[in-house]
């Protein structure tokens, strides 16, 4: 109580100060929260790209490649170290009308054979996986929802289509969660229907793919084998997961650590109005503390004193901005789950960091004046009107 | 220990030969002390006079530990205190120390209470004992109502008597009091120098005043005069003749 006391002694002046760490701590958060969402992401895709290799057409990324035929399965399963190639359709939900940060939400064909050697786990919250002979049935992404009004025995439409939800995912964090999955077959014939005039009169629906999964033997490097099938198979190349995460993993790194950076530099803006606060607030009660070492206080009682002041100022911020942060990324959250894109997560390790970032801050904002104010000479500071 | 600490235990202070001078710019100092030595008998009342600029407070503040001499030697209940390292006088202040400063300096923020606890804590009481102490010694002062009260809530003379309590709180050797009616009118001064004479009589308690108040004077039983940074004057020297070598 006397801490507080001291703290808001001076109002208006200490809640500014306390602003400035709200919203410092409030950039970090809403920034940090982007990052971990992308950093989750990632790491989704590096635990699922750990024993594959993934096969496309001149190079590229699963949601941008061009079309091949379903026929080069058979080529990438005669490489050594091949279990199973799965053939794939990966295109958009609907055609993307702005840019996106994160994964954009997607479809995905799959011909089922790999699903015996899938080692990601994914688990469903309702209803079933997909099985052979399935016609016209989806399992939607738990971010997906909502936007598609999604109930397992509904059925609903995609990319003008009927279709019944025939399962829910549980939440990944990861690309599952803003994913769509059908049998190859009706993949085919969406993504035949989305191609240009000129090719869809040349190419049939049941022959094309976007890519290949091709899954690794466990005494195999995925990356070698996708080495390989670039180069002994005329164009096709392949990519394991030493390349997904040197592409992507390094990319969305680089991205995560410059939006947390600017985080943290609002935060640090914050921090300094902690010196100066800190500051004057000292010099203001130079007599009090020519009073308190008057009185028998040690160097090393007045340094605690202001220090936990400043300390208090930190972490009434930090907790005021986290508050603030959650709730705003819970209502962006929630706004964008409707469109299927959360953007944010605000883990525990972001939280506990901000605030203990934000009482640092504090603690080390009014370090300097703290140990100016334990200098003081006792006569000098009472005399100080 | 000197031979006049050796010689006479019942001395609570002995100052000998106290020079105190301060560098004003390049080289231009002041004398605010030049050779001072006094002895404070244990339990007494003793008023330090002077007009301003006569070393008086200086005097007081070397006394208690607020400030070094730049020569001489400080004795404190048969402890010489001018040579302490530096870390250390926080806990003499706070344990054989008590303090009153004029316009009472009390913590605006703090209650009576927790400005009189204060000085326990420093000492290193538990708040709780702290606060009990404190209690205690605001009931002595008459203001057992009032621990709530904070200085703005506070008349005059009541803050007065929550300083004294602070003072008084750790059972301090000595009390040191810097022009301690200066901010009261005559009514309250006299019912404050009152209080300290009661205090002094029932505890034994040594005050030691620096006072411009002839009043405050009066009622001590030891009078030093000062001038210049020196001892014109001091009563004990016509009583007793046992110390001092006046200046």
């Amino acid at each position: 109580m006397r801490l507080l006391r001291n703290v808001f002694r001076r109002k208006v002046r200490s809640i500014l100060t306390i602003l400035g760490i709200v919203i410092g701590v409030f950039a970090l958060i809403a920034m940090g929260s982007m990052a971990e969402k992308l950093t989750l992401l990632v790491d989704g895709g590096i635990e699922y790209y750990k024993d594959k290799a993934i096969v496309s057409e001149g190079g590229g990324m699963a949601f941008m490649a061009s079309p091949m035929s379903k026929d080069r399965i058979k080529e990438v399963e005669s490489i050594d170290g091949v279990k199973v190639a799965q053939a794939e359709i990966n295109m958009l939900l609907e055609d993307l009308e702005a840019v996106n940060f994160g994964q954009p939400p997607m479809i995905v064909g799959t011909d089922l054979r790999g699903q015996e050697y899938e080692s990601f786990e994914i688990t469903f919250a309702k209803g079933r996986d997909l099985k052979e002979g399935d016609h016209k049935k989806v399992i939607v992404g738990s971010d997906l929802v909502n936007k598609l009004d999604a109930k397992v025995g509904k059925r609903i439409k995609i990319r003008g289509e009927k279709f019944e939800v025939i399962g829910i995912l549980e939440k990944t964090l990861t690309g599952p969660d803003l994913t769509v999955v059908m049998s190859l077959a009706d993949a085919q014939e969406l993504y035949h229907k989305t191609l240009p005039d000129v090719l869809r009169k040349e190419l049939k629906a049941e022959d094309l793919v976007t890519g290949i999964t091709a899954f690794v033997d466990e005494d195999h490097d995925p990356d070698k084998v996708a080495k390989t099938i670039g180069k002994e198979i005329e164009g096709l190349s392949a990519m394991g997961p030493k390349a997904f995460q040197d592409q992507i993993g390094s990319a969305v790194g680089v991205f995560s650590a410059i939006i947390t950076l600017i985080g943290l530099v609002a935060l640090m803006v914050g921090g300094l109005s902690v010196v100066n606060t800190m500051s004057m607030s000292i010099a203001e009660r130079t007599k009090e503390i020519g009073i308190r070492k008057a009185i028998g206080a040690s160097s090393f009682k007045i340094i605690r004193q202001f220090l936990m002041e400043s300390g208090v100022i930190g972490i009434i911020g930090g907790l005021i901005g986290l508050g603030l942060g959650i709730a705003f990324t819970s209502v962006a959250n929630a706004a964008g789950n409707e469109s299927g894109t959360a953007l944010f997560l605000v883990t525990p390790r972001l939280a506990i960091s901000a605030v203990l970032f934000a009482l640092i801050l504090g603690i080390i904002g009014g370090f300097f004046p703290a140990w100016r104010a334990s200098r003081l000479n006792p006569v000098e500071a009472l005399r100080y009107e | 220990m000197s031979d006049a600490m050796e010689g006479n235990l019942n001395q609570i202070v002995e100052v000998i030969d106290l020079h105190k001078s301060y560098r004003l710019g390049k080289n231009n100092f002041v004398h605010a002390l030049r050779g001072t030595s006094l002895s404070i008998k244990k339990g007494g009342m003793t008023a330090i006079m002077g007009p301003s600029g006569s070393g008086k407070s200086t005097l007081m503040h070397i006394i208690g530990s607020l400030d070094t001499p730049s020569k001489g030697e400080v004795w404190l209940a048969g402890n010489r205190i001018d040579n302490l390292p530096k870390k250390k006088l926080p806990k003499l202040r706070a344990s054989k120390m008590g303090f009153i400063f004029q316009g009472f300096n009390l913590i605006p923020t703090l209650t009576a209470l927790e400005n009189v606890a204060l000085a326990a804590e420093y000492k290193g009481l538990s708040r709780k004992e702290s606060a009990k102490l404190a209690r205690e010694r605001l009931d002595v002062v008459g203001l057992g109502d009032r621990i709530r009260h904070r200085q703005s809530e506070l008349s005059g003379g009541e803050q007065h008597r929550v300083a004294i309590a602070r003072a008084l709180v750790n059972k301090p050797d000595i009390v040191l009091g810097d022009e301690p009616t200066g901010d009261l009118d005559t009514e309250t001064s006299r019912e404050i120098i009152q209080m300290m004479k009661e205090v002094n009589m029932t505890t034994g308690t040594t005050f030691v005043l620096v006072t411009h108040d002839p009043e405050v004077a009066d009622s001590c039983d030891h009078q030093i005069q000062m001038r210049d940074g020196s001892i014109v004057d001091d009563s004990a020297s016509k009583i007793d003749g046992s110390t001092k070598t006046l200046s």
